[in-house]
């Protein structure tokens, strides 16, 4: 959303209503007791200095490492944190600096899963950014590592289930809200020619591997992975084939990878998602529907609504709601913690997320190192959005569906 | 043919004219310089609740906020500024802004800020921990004074950093950084009048507070009523870098109406008070049509 909308639906909503009480609430989870947890970061492109923006907020880590083998990226990392030891190469990064008791690794998708072997094999806690991997036998490796180091967590970086607004949607689709589920939707769409720049024309393949179909695996990878997820989590069911189309639509420079592409996900039940991902155009950015037979989630990441089919049964709390206009329905905003917000006057703070949603996967990532549990988002559930993936991929590639293998979902 | 590259950020349009032919590679750099301006939006929005400011906002009157290198400079310049200007600069004045119009623009609350007090009395920065701390709950700032500036420059930094060697780049036309060796021509508005002025290799800010208000009220505010701006429209010029501290001392020299003695000489000022120019080292001419 941007500021102006953002203020606009804030004034709009500033006369709202009581709230209801319909979720768990967010967890405080930026006070921690005790030490902080030594964690280390490997890869500082943008989203690795994310990664420390959004580690500075939480007490229950310090940062004591940064790792990227470019210097100019290294050092940007390590303006960000006071303190912390720069290495280029993360073995020496792991030998060097036995205070990192985990690393967080947000280096390109191919190079994971050496860096996850090594760590796990270290004694580390891992966190690995999705996808997993750009082949389904580096996914299954990785899987497979994670699940012989019993003692240790491994999360993927799928941030939606960690979201807390996303939390409190599942909750009312796999209620009788939203009732059966008919259709899923998602976009990815932002204007950008995925073009990263290099000082060194040499350099230029390895920094911009998102354009190499040999090691990328395009938007439907790199973006779709995580919205793939939403559906798997959200309907706890795998799908048995994909199909896909991608073209050149805009960014016409001698790449090979679509800067447009079509999924549609097939799942036994008949249930389809149908995935749009574009560089060439940036309307509705972001974003899925949920559509059941009684009302559709629409989810934005910081952001969600419901609405209502007019014959759905009425359940009392949607009159004290929080509503916004989208043209001509109107969305009931989904707003965590909002009996607490209620109480204190204070509902319509509670629209959005109060951080990204980036910060609350981090937070149960050093919540489960911390508490000894297991991470909100498994290996497991990483192999599985991870093994969709590579699948759309194909199938944009191919221009031809791709049937799964369900064997391939399991470690 | 110069590449051009837009994007909507910081609450406005954000434009950057690299001098040089479209290349691949070229608009790669560019969008890297645009990204960096995104990363910025997002971390010093005042109203997106996820940004690094609202969580300052939400957790400094509790504990100490740490701050990476780049936002710790931002807040160790704001505190320079404010001292240095008198405190017409103070960007802690949000909550007093919002008190002042009730009703308007994001209704006030319970955190709004306390009445009569601003960032010297409220902001304490800790050098060591290189952290922020409010001394009462419910203060709030806002940087939009300077996130245009700083945002720019740290855009600029990511051209040069790729050895772009002439660029233009504003934000919403009161945020200018100029890349190079060019001398460029920009147009400014003051009193209803256009005007000229010139910028090579430095940035320029333009204050004015028709540029914007919350509930009628000006958002530049003059010290002691903090109800209106002295100045019709200020200009500061910087060199290089400097984008986010010309931004603050536009904001300083508009609601202060006259150049504080202790403003940093290599900073340049004109003041209109809405009859004419006071300029100190800054050329104005009137544009053409106006003459």
């Amino acid at each position: 959303m941007t500021d102006a909308s953002r203020r606009e639906f804030l004034i709009q909503s500033a006369g709202a209503l009581s709230a209801i009480a319909l979720i768990p609430a967010i967890p405080a989870i930026a006070r921690q007791a005790g030490e902080p947890l030594g964690v280390a970061l490997i890869g500082a492109g943008r989203q690795g200095r994310a990664i420390l923006g959004e580690l500075a907020k939480l007490e229950g880590a310090r940062v004591v490492g940064v790792c990227d083998p470019d210097e100019s990226r290294l050092n940007s990392g390590l303006r960000r944190v006071q303190g912390a030891r720069g290495f280029a190469d993360h073995r020496a990064l792991l030998d060097g600096l036995p205070e990192a008791r985990a690393v967080i690794i947000a280096t390109p998708t191919h190079l994971h899963r050496a860096i996850a072997a090594d760590a796990l094999a270290a004694g580390r806690h891992v966190y690995c950014e999705a996808p997993l991997a750009h082949t389904v036998e580096d996914c299954r490796a990785i899987a497979a590592a994670a699940r012989a180091a019993p003692g240790l967590v491994f999360a993927c970086g799928l941030e939606a289930r960690s979201n807390p607004i996303y939390k409190l949607a599942r909750s009312f689709f796999r209620s009788d809200a939203v009732r059966d589920p008919v259709a899923i939707e998602a976009q990815h769409f932002q204007k950008t020619s995925w073009r990263f720049p290099s000082s060194d024309p040499a350099r230029e393949r390895e920094v911009n591997w998102r354009l190499d179909p040999d090691v990328s695996l395009g938007l439907p990878g790199e973006h779709g992975v995580h919205q793939f997820d939403v559906a798997l989590w959200f309907t706890d069911r795998l799908p048995v084939a994909v199909a896909g189309a991608g073209a050149i639509r805009l960014h016409d420079d001698g790449r090979k990878v679509a800067d447009t592409t079509f999924n549609t996900l097939r799942f036994e039940s008949g249930l389809f998602m149908h995935h749009q991902a574009s560089l060439a155009n940036s309307f509705g950015g972001r974003h899925e529907t949920l559509r059941g037979s009684n009302a559709a989630i629409k989810l934005a990441w910081t952001a969600a609504w419901m609405f209502k089919e007019a014959d759905a049964p009425t359940q009392g709390w949607e009159v004290y709601a929080n509503r916004q206009q989208f043209h001509n329905e109107e969305g009931i905003t989904l707003i965590a913690d909002a009996t607490k917000l209620a109480s204190q006057g204070k509902l319509k703070e509670g629209v959005g997320l109060p951080n990204p949603p980036l910060y609350y996967a981090l937070a149960d990532f050093l919540a489960s190192v911390r508490e000894n549990k297991p991470a909100a988002t498994s290996a497991a559930d990483g192999l599985r959005a991870t093994v969709v993936a590579i699948h759309a991929a194909r199938a944009v590639a191919a221009g031809a569906e791709q049937a799964i293998d369900p064997s391939l979902y399991e470690i | 043919m110069p590449l051009l590259l837009a994007t909507s950020a910081l609450g406005t349009r954000v434009e950057l004219v690299l001098d040089e032919p479209e290349t691949p590679a070229l608009r790669a750099i560019g969008e890297e310089a645009i990204a960096e301006v995104h990363f910025w939006h997002d971390r010093l929005s005042f109203f997106q609740p996820e940004s690094l400011l609202s969580f300052i906002n939400r957790s400094a009157g509790h504990r100490a906020v740490r701050l990476d290198e780049d936002v710790w400079g931002l807040l160790s310049l704001c505190d320079r500024v404010h001292g240095a200007s008198g405190g017409s600069f103070d960007p802690a004045a949000a909550g007093l802004v919002r008190r002042a119009a009730p009703g308007a623009g994001v209704p006030p609350s319970a955190h709004d800020g306390p009445a009569d007090s601003g960032w010297a009395a409220l902001v304490e920065l800790d050098e060591p921990s290189r952290s922020v701390r409010f001394r009462e709950r419910g203060v709030r700032l806002d940087l939009g004074a300077v996130a245009k500036g700083f945002a720019l420059d740290r855009a600029a930094e990511a051209l040069r950093a790729y050895d772009v060697g002439g660029a233009l780049l504003h934000a919403g036309t009161s945020s200018v950084v100029a890349i190079g060796a060019s001398m460029r021509r920009l147009g400014l508005r003051a009193a209803g009048s256009v005007f000229w002025t010139t910028l090579r290799d430095g940035c320029l800010s333009v204050s004015a507070p028709r540029g914007g208000t919350i509930g009628g009220v000006p958002h530049v505010l003059r010290v002691g009523d903090r109800m209106r701006s002295a100045a019709d429209t200020a200009v500061c010029v910087g060199p290089a870098g400097s984008a986010a501290e010309t931004d603050a001392w536009s904001t300083a020299l508009a609601a202060r109406g006259a150049r504080p003695a202790r403003m940093p000489e290599r900073l340049r000022s004109a003041i209109h008070d809405g009859r004419a120019w006071t300029a100190e080292g800054v050329h104005i001419t009137p544009a053409p049509e106006a003459a």
